[in-house]
């Protein structure tokens, strides 16, 4: 098993406010971690750490992308290689299309891998090919992005945009919230048809919901910014069902 | 000038160092104006007045009046508008955006005023301003006189900066800060150039503005 991403007593802050007080976690390659909690804890916070958002501070500790340093990276060189995060509420960016947003991502991250641009046929081709994977309609290509997307829509737009980038580590920030069963469902196969031996998942979710489609090999609860507890699948049904009173 | 009963007047004017039109509208006729200024001298510090005056005299007329400035350095750049409708019936349709970095200095001053005989008029004026600098500056004088009670008017004006949250979205995608900030830029400028009716002219600009944010 070959680490994928360690965090090293992590501490983080957000306008002077300390939210993360060390979190450490270490995530090997091919696996699910279900990270859970009350609302407050810091689940945010950490994904937005990871992805390098500028308004949050790390006040100390180290965090590790298969050795290298992820700290000191800007958050478009994060993503590049290979950090995706699927944001709790996408952004709506009008008059910037789905296909020229998209196309441009995925030509950034090919230059990363020292890889050539698709043409437009390869890489028209390609969205065909995801967003059947996510029952996304063909008009998208030439929508805004997220712009005037319902909810389940905007979700299942994350995911296709995982699909499209092919990421190591896919952090899902409460991909679950405001989706209805059958979207939830759809979001959960695509999930899960992009796991592979080599890429892992970090699963943010205050339910035990989601973990029925996605199958977390751990789950980590989460209070008052640091992990205090680690289990298996088994320990997101026993906080649902006794919930988080005891931490 | 006078636009004839029926006829339509339409007219792109590109990087012009100041366009002044005083037109009247008879009836039914239809004007479309496109003011671009993108490629202002960077240096020099060009002081651009655009004033364009409309009066529609006749009944159910059409003025559409489309204006872009993207201004650096020290440029300034006014354009005022003046539209009266002076009988009803008849539409009209503004918009109006400033990009403006560096110590660049914008100014909209827009006024629309409908009659007392111009009923069942449909108007409406927009003026959204992007700063991209801390030191340049915008000012909005829009003046509204509305003399019928049965129309239709609205008016609105904005100033803001680059959203930070969509930067970031961007960049979470593997987007550098630069290009981000471009295509939204971009994405900003192309409401107005897509109302250009001449697609050889609309592409020619539309291809220009890729690569004008520093």
């Amino acid at each position: 098993m070959k680490p994928l991403l360690v965090i090293k007593d992590l501490h983080a802050s957000i306008g002077g406010k300390e939210i993360l007080k060390g979190v450490n976690l270490v995530i090997n390659e091919g696996e699910v971690h279900a990270i859970m909690g009350p609302n407050g804890a810091g689940k945010s916070t950490l994904s937005a750490v990871l992805t390098g958002n500028p308004a949050y501070e790390v006040t100390s500790g180290e965090v590790y992308l298969r050795g290298q340093n992820l700290l000191t990276m800007e958050p478009e060189v994060r993503a590049r290689a290979g950090v995706f995060l699927s944001f709790q509420y996408p952004v709506e960016i009008p008059g910037v299309s789905m296909t020229n947003f998209m196309r441009t991502a995925l030509n950034e991250k090919r230059a990363y891998e020292g890889k050539e641009p698709l043409s437009a046929k390869e890489f028209l081709a390609l969205m065909r090919e995801k967003k059947r994977m996510l029952e996304l309609p063909d008009k998208l290509n030439n929508r805004s992005v997220n712009e005037g997307f319902s909810g389940g829509e905007k979700k299942k737009n994350e995911i296709f945009q995982m699909a499209m980038l092919e990421p190591c580590l896919a952090i899902l920030d409460e991909t679950d919230s405001g989706l209805d069963i059958d979207a939830l469902r759809i979001v959960a196969e695509g999930v899960n048809k992009l796991k592979t031996p080599q890429n892992a998942s970090i699963v943010i979710t205050h339910y035990q919901r989601l973990l029925d489609y996605i199958v977390p090999d751990f789950v980590h609860v989460l209070a008052d910014g640091k992990i205090v507890k680690t289990g298996d699948k088994t320990l997101a049904l026993e906080l649902e069902e006794k919930g988080y009173e005891g931490f | 000038m006078r636009v004839s009963k029926g006829d339509i007047f339409e007219r792109v004017f590109i990087n012009e160092p100041g366009v002044n039109l005083l037109i009247e509208q008879e009836a039914g006729s239809r004007v479309k104006i496109v003011i671009v200024n993108l490629e202002i001298s960077k240096s020099r510090g060009l002081e651009v007045s655009n004033n364009i005056t409309i009066s529609q005299l006749g009944e159910g007329c059409s003025t559409e009046i489309y204006a872009l400035a993207f201004l650096h350095g020290s440029d300034s750049v006014t354009t005022e508008t003046h539209v009266t409708h002076a009988v009803g019936g008849g539409t009209s349709v503004q918009l109006i955006k400033f990009v403006l970095d560096d110590n660049s200095r914008g100014r909209f001053i827009g006024d629309l005023k409908i009659a007392p005989d111009a009923q069942q008029t449909e108007a409406h004026q927009t003026n959204r301003n992007l700063l991209l600098s801390e030191t340049a500056e915008m000012r909005t004088q829009p003046q509204l006189e509305i003399y019928a009670d049965d129309v239709k008017a609205t008016h609105g004006a904005s100033t803001g900066q680059l959203d930070e949250s969509a930067l970031f979205y961007m960049q979470q995608r593997g987007i550098d800060k630069q290009k981000a900030r471009q295509l939204l830029v971009n994405a900003f400028m192309k409401e107005v150039l897509n109302t250009i009716g001449d697609e050889r002219v609309r592409e020619q600009l539309l291809n220009s503005i890729d690569g004008v944010v520093e």
